[in-house]
């Protein structure tokens, strides 16, 4: 997840759209959103992909709305309680909300970068407990990953379904470590050293 | 790397028990041996009924033969555990433990209860030990932010235990961080 060429987080996450509302004509480029036109007149809005957002916004020929995955309603929800809020249906499958909240902001000027890494960094520390909990309960369930475990009441299950990516990747982090730990307390030292 | 990913950020407890064993450890032998050159270093020689030091993987070998008796370490004892206990209880850090304590009881508890005191007491403490630490390790958790942590007193398994999550948390933490001043 970093701003690295190669990572294949930040290239999924830059494929998101955003909707730009372009300050002058552009000839020609009509199907950039998919409508009918041949032209892009000013003050008209289009939904285009990060990667290409960045170069258009940085050479000034249009401005960006904040996407709706970080709008107000969802700020304020987060404010309130961050653990309730389902991350991974603000995005799509496949990127993640932190993911696309770093592009974005990376984009932005100072006073509203740092509002936004705050929303971001608040946010994650007030679900990570939760991650690394049920991870850890989980560690006992078999090695089915986060979605497995029928008959267990369905606020964690939900919790669950609606991590980001990112978080995910802790999730099995943790499972994994906690695993371990259950499996070689469990174990006898005795035995493995028994000779004839 | 070709090691799957939750292999790349931390060692495994079989590997930390591998490297514990190396500790020294007091026995009692019951057969003789001579001065004897390892890999690791010489040790010996062994005269009944005179104490002996070896390190823990020859002890448990010769324990696991029925040749030797091993003599517990200090701190594998009911009072010592059950102080170290009331400490963790009682305060806010963590109390000072055998670097390597979990796996040499761990080590000891499974090939040698014979020769400890009240065995079934001293697992009991031991688990509420991990427990109460574990609680310690959750709530640090809140607290984390994405320059430094700083936890004294963790013992190489908890260390192991956690760092995963820790350390990829923090890598997180530090690629959402944006300073004021610095950006354009």
């Amino acid at each position: 997840m970093d701003n690295d060429y190669f990572s294949i987080d930040a290239i999924l996450a830059e494929n998101q759209k955003v909707q730009c509302k372009f300050k002058q004509r552009i000839p020609e480029m009509g199907h950039l959103g998919g409508g009918s036109e041949r032209d892009i007149t000013p003050l008209n809005k289009r939904q285009i992909p990060i990667w290409l957002a960045y170069i258009i916004i940085y050479s000034d020929w249009a401005d960006f709305d904040i996407p709706q995955p970080f709008s107000n309603k969802v700020r304020n929800a987060l404010r309130a309680e961050p653990r309730s809020v389902r991350l991974s249906n603000l995005v799509g499958a496949g990127t993640g909300w932190y993911v696309f909240g770093k592009t974005i902001m990376d984009m932005l000027g100072d006073e509203q970068g740092v509002e936004m890494s705050e929303m971001l960094v608040t946010t994650f520390k007030g679900r990570l407990v939760d991650v690394i909990d049920q991870a850890q309960h989980f560690a006992a369930l078999g090695p089915v990953g986060g979605g497995g475990g029928g008959g267990i009441d369905s606020a964690p299950q939900m919790f669950r379904e609606g991590l980001d990516t990112t978080e995910r990747e802790l999730f099995v982090l943790a499972q994994e470590s906690a695993r371990r730990m259950k499996k070689w307390y469990e174990e006898s030292s005795g035995g493995t050293k028994r000779v004839a | 790397m070709s090691l799957p990913q939750s292999l790349r950020t931390s060692i495994t407890p079989p590997e930390l028990e591998f490297i514990a064993s190396q500790q020294l450890i007091e026995i009692i032998p019951l057969i003789a041996m001579e001065k004897t050159a390892f890999i690791s270093g010489a040790f010996g020689p062994l005269q009944p009924p005179r104490r002996a030091k070896t390190p823990l993987w020859m002890a448990i070998n010769l324990k696991l033969k029925k040749k030797c008796h091993i003599v517990a370490p200090e701190w594998l004892s009911v009072e010592f555990l059950q102080s170290r206990l009331d400490e963790e209880l009682s305060e806010p850090g963590y109390s000072r433990l055998p670097f390597r304590y979990a796996e040499v009881s761990k080590v000891l508890l499974d090939v040698a209860s014979d020769d400890i005191q009240s065995t079934d007491k001293i697992r009991s403490l031991l688990k509420d030990l991990r427990e109460a630490r574990q609680a310690k390790s959750r709530e640090g958790l809140e607290e984390l932010n994405r320059s430094e942590l700083s936890l004294s007193n963790l013992s190489s398994m908890e260390i192991n235990e956690i760092r995963p999550f820790f350390v990829h948390a923090m890598g997180i933490l530090t690629h959402l961080h944006r300073d004021a001043s610095t950006e354009d």
